[in-house]
């Protein structure tokens, strides 16, 4: 699904070249519980920035479903977005102005699905998560596990084939942090979403099938998680 | 979507009420005056256009050559209309019409001094009056008629029938109504209270019919079949006089009628515009005024991307494209502009009322108006499309990763946007303000200047009915004395403040033939200099110890053009017939003050006084001296309202234009300084959001409120400092160009300048102050413990 090739990114500062990413090849394939991890500074979230095509390699090709991203249009960026990536973000990122039900209708609202069929699906979210009680209150009212809790049901509601999530627990306290790990894993297995996510995190790690170990930009380790 | 990003859009204007209420107010007031302004101009704009045929009207203008360049006037000679209709082919109309004069109409008790214009029959086709009783057909066409408005109609009658009612004019002749026609709306140039038919002149003054080619004084209108070649109507009329008149200096032109009010300013015969520049003036202003308030709409929103920045992150990310966000962004600030259009229509009505006053207007919302309606909703979504613009593509354009991040996305450029959107702001605003400090100068000046006499306490009484009579004439001034009310009296053969009354047949010796030279005439009365506190400078006045009949008295700008050495003694030709000049009066001014005074020729006509000039006696109580003048002229001449008028008010009519302008420029100029202060205070809230941590670090290190303040006012000083420097040389340029067309002016001093500079620091200072103040006091502590 996913294909790197010899991905570089580095920031040129008065001549001198700074690092972030250094020769990353890599392959994922379609249903893969991706962690990535490694220490501050170590290029992680440049990585899922360039996975989510919110950030652009210096070098190297990337390739999305048969499809080379670099050389994309914004129109096609934006097509790819709403069809096939869901954002989660450690801030939760919800839009303060919009109640939680409006949250989880706006990507499918970009996606101009009909009336009725946007409907059943936000209803078909909120049941799923167990937030129907809550669906006109606003982000500012809920709790930090509850926000993220819309946070995915926003990334799901339009059906991606993939999740990318920056440390979607960076904020929680662990109990949170283990329903939503818990809740990733049910999606992988039982919908076969590709979820490739940021953690420092052994224990979550520890949810997926792989995990990429990542230190001063370059792949250390590829791990496959052995399903205790 | 479109409801969702409306409901979004409510919300968000509900959670930040403060920015709301600025940003609405803003707009309220720049569409009001924009909206105001712009009634003012179609107001201008409409004169004369109520007639059906008025773009095939015309007005014939006579342009003569004289000694200070070519003369242009709308008076004709009686005998022109009539021989139109025969000269010009597709000339379908031709009417001639007295001036509107003041005279009594009266009814049983009830009397009406009011403007009385002498018409023929079509000269009510022409004008297409509305009739709404009588027949338009037999209108003016009987000697003993009146045709007469709506509302003088009324104060005659009451509720009864108007028709065949007999009226009488000046207490003498008996007039029969025949029809009564709708009020002329203000924005008429002909307007009367009255029409009389024009063979009841011709029997009152049999010069009307006498006058040849060469006496000027009535109104001609033209109508042309539609379509018909104006410019072959116009040769052909140019030549009409030369035809009838021996060694005719001048030419006729056709003027078209809806033009006459805006374009009334001739330059060697061709229209060189008028009032039409005032209204440009204001036409400009109305946009600038708008164009300010949707800076400061800009300035505002884009001050508060911070704040939506994030958004425009979140929704890039779940695939929102730009083109939907640019549209959200777009109907934000149409919905503020249509609840600023609601605010300003409130607006609007309120401040039409006192407009009215001060432009003397009648601007009125035309509810039922589709085209006023379009105006405004049209203002509203070109407003709310400008002002949303730049904010719509600027925060738009924010980078979805950049703003999930954190990173500050409104770096150094975006600031220097806004501080140029500001710095616009303020030029237009010092610039108005410039402006209108040097109109005030200049009326200021012209007000002070010396005009040659002394119109303090100076009234004057029109002289009516039976009063034409020099034996009444001398005991009205003899008892008017002995009351004690009056110190002086004299009489004048029009107001003291008024045009009119010349003429070019003055000759003398050593006259060059081929020169034009227009002198005013007019007739005065015994002790006329001394009455009017003005001075004879050589030999005498008129006085009754003296047979004066052939004897003039001239005015010293006479003097110069006449090149005489020795005046006093002189014998000069007056309308052919030798006349000897007695004295010489100081020069003062009668018609326009801007103006260099024309040579002025008095005789002593006692048949030909129009007014009693009187000066009111210093020592008594106005309101007392009154009243003794009106129980004295009341009892010689029952039957006749007094109204007594002061020179001084009538004089201060001729300031009118300068007065408007002056009273426009200071309120709108208010305004766009108000709306600037709002677009400051804007900049300030941004900047004391961003320099938050800044100021909590500085204030941690130890720096005193008063530091933090000075810190923060110092970058807009400097702001408003440029924006003054800017403003300076533009507006020196306009007021420059302003003042060109006075001949008397003040010179352009620096005053105007400092007070700019004053008034504009001072203003920002303090706007700016309550932002900085408000930050400099918070807790350091709030701000650092977000980072």
């Amino acid at each position: 699904m996913i294909t790197l090739q010899n991905i570089e990114k580095y920031y040129a500062t008065k001549g001198l070249k700074s690092y972030i990413l250094r020769h990353v090849s890599t392959t994922i394939q379609q249903g893969e519980f991706v962690s990535i991890m490694g220490p501050s500074g170590a290029g992680k979230s440049t990585l899922l920035n360039i996975l989510g095509m919110l950030e652009e390699p210096t070098y190297g090709t990337y390739e999305f479903m048969g499809e080379d991203i670099t050389s994309l249009s914004e129109r096609k960026k934006i097509e790819l977005y709403r069809n096939h990536i869901g954002f989660v973000f450690q801030a939760y990122h919800l839009i303060d102005e919009m109640t939680v039900a409006e949250n989880i209708e706006a990507p499918l609202l970009y996606k101009k699905i009909a009336g009725a069929e946007r409907k059943s699906r936000v209803a078909d979210m909120l049941d799923r998560f167990n937030i129907v009680g809550k669906k006109d209150l606003f982000p500012n009212q809920l709790s930090g596990g509850q926000q993220q809790l819309v946070g995915i049901a926003r990334a799901l509601a339009a059906q991606p084939s993939i999740i990318l999530a920056d440390e979607p627990t960076g904020n929680l306290q662990s109990a949170q942090a283990l329903q939503i790990m818990e809740l990733f894993k049910k999606l992988n297995e039982e919908e076969n979403i590709t979820i490739i996510q940021v953690t420092h995190s052994e224990v979550n790690a520890g949810y997926g099938s792989r995990i990429l170990h990542l230190l001063d930009g370059v792949i250390k380790e590829d791990l496959n998680v052995v399903n205790l | 979507m479109f409801r969702l990003n409306f409901k979004i859009t409510l919300r968000n204007l509900w959670k930040n009420k403060g920015y709301t209420l600025i940003n609405v107010g803003g707009l309220a007031i720049g569409l009001a005056s924009c909206m105001v302004l712009l009634l003012y101009v179609a107001y201008e704009w409409s004169y004369d256009k109520q007639s059906k045929n008025y773009a095939d009207t015309y007005v014939v203008y006579q342009h003569q050559v004289t000694s200070s360049g070519m003369m242009s006037w709308a008076w004709t000679p009686g005998v022109l209309a009539p021989e139109l209709s025969g000269t010009i082919p597709g000339a379908v109309m031709a009417s001639h019409s007295s001036y509107p004069q003041p005279q009594l109409l009266s009814f049983h008790e009830s009397y009406f001094k009011k403007a009385a214009v002498y018409g023929d029959p079509q000269f009510l086709k022409i004008m297409d009056y509305k009739f709404l009783k009588g027949n338009p057909a037999r209108a003016l066409r009987e000697v003993n008629s009146v045709i007469l408005t709506e509302t003088l109609a009324k104060n005659l009658f009451g509720n009864e029938d108007p028709i065949n009612k007999i009226v009488k004019l000046n207490n003498k002749e008996d007039l029969k109504v025949d029809a009564v026609i709708a009020d002329i709306p203000k924005n008429s140039s002909i307007e009367f209270d009255y029409l009389l038919p024009w063979s009841l002149w011709e029997r009152q003054q049999p010069f009307v019919k006498e006058s040849g080619w060469g006496n000027n004084f009535c109104l001609t209108l033209v109508q042309l079949q539609k379509g018909e070649n104006f410019s072959k109507a116009d040769e052909l009329l140019s030549h009409v006089l030369a035809n009838h008149q021996q060694g005719a200096t001048g030419h006729y032109s056709l003027h078209t009628l809806s033009k006459w009010h805006l374009y009334s300013e001739f330059q060697n015969g061709r229209s060189v515009g008028g009032k039409i520049d005032q209204v440009r003036i204001f036409f400009m202003l109305a946009f600038c005024i708008l164009l300010i308030a949707c800076v400061n709409f800009m300035n505002l929103s884009t001050a508060r991307s911070e704040k939506r920045a994030k958004e425009v992150g979140v929704r890039k990310a779940i695939g929102s494209s730009r083109k939907s966000l640019i549209s959200q962004f777009m109907l934000e600030s149409v919905l503020l502009s249509v609840l600023g259009m609601v605010v300003a229509f409130v607006l609007i009505e309120i401040s039409l009322p006192y407009f009215n006053g001060v432009l003397h207007t009648e601007l009125v919302i035309h509810y039922s108006d589709w085209k006023f309606w379009g105006v405004f909703a049209g203002l509203t979504i070109v407003t709310g499309c400008i002002a949303g613009s730049y904010p719509a593509f600027y925060l738009s354009s924010f980078e979805p990763l950049q703003v999930l991040k954190g990173v500050k996305t409104t770096g150094s450029t975006s600031l220097s946007v806004r501080q140029v959107l500001v710095v616009f702001q303020f030029v237009f605003a010092a610039c108005l303000i410039i402006c209108t400090a040097v109109i005030y100068q200049q009326l200021n000046f012209i007000k002070n200047k010396s005009i040659g006499y002394n119109k303090n306490n100076l009234v004057e009484i029109p002289i009516q009915g039976s009063m034409h009579n020099e034996q009444k004439l001398i005991l009205l001034k003899d008892q008017l004395l002995k009351s004690g009310a009056l110190s002086d009296v004299t009489f004048f053969s029009r107001s003291i403040s008024e045009g009119g009354n010349n003429t070019f047949d003055v000759n003398w010796q050593g006259k060059n033939p081929k020169e034009n030279v227009l002198f005013n005439h007019r007739s005065a009365g015994y002790d006329f200099a001394k009455t009017m506190g003005s001075g004879i400078i050589n030999g005498r006045e008129f006085s009754p110890k003296y047979t004066d009949t052939a004897n003039v008295i001239i005015n010293e700008a006479a003097v110069k053009i006449m090149g005489l050495k020795n005046p006093v003694g002189t014998v000069i030709k007056f309308w052919n017939s030798p006349v000897t000049i007695i004295g010489v009066m100081k020069d003062f001014v009668m018609e326009n003050p801007y103006s260099q005074t024309a040579p002025l020729i008095l005789y002593h006509k006692m048949n030909e006084v129009e007014v009693v000039v009187a000066r009111l006696n210093a020592g008594t109580n106005i309101s007392s001296s009154m009243d003794k003048i009106k129980e004295v002229t009341e009892r010689l001449n029952p039957g006749f309202p007094v109204d007594t008028k002061f020179v001084d008010d009538n004089f201060e009519q001729k300031f009118q234009n300068e007065k408007l302008l002056g009273t426009v420029a200071n309120w709108f100029g208010g305004f766009a300084i108000f709306i600037s202060c709002l677009g400051l205070l804007g900049l300030a809230l941004y900047m004391a959001e961003q320099r938050k941590k800044e100021i909590s670090i500085r204030k941690v290190l130890g720096a005193s409120n008063m530091n933090i303040v000075t810190l923060l006012n110092k970058d807009f000083i400097k702001l408003v400092i440029i924006a003054d420097l800017i403003a300076f040389p533009i507006a020196y340029l306009i007021i420059n160009h302003w003042l060109s067309t006075y001949s008397f002016r003040v010179s352009i001093s620096v005053l105007p300048f400092a007070i700019a500079l004053g008034l504009s620091l001072i203003i920002a200072i303090l706007t700016v102050s309550v932002q900085s103040v408000k930050v400099a006091k918070a807790n350091p502590v709030d701000a650092l413990k977000y980072e």
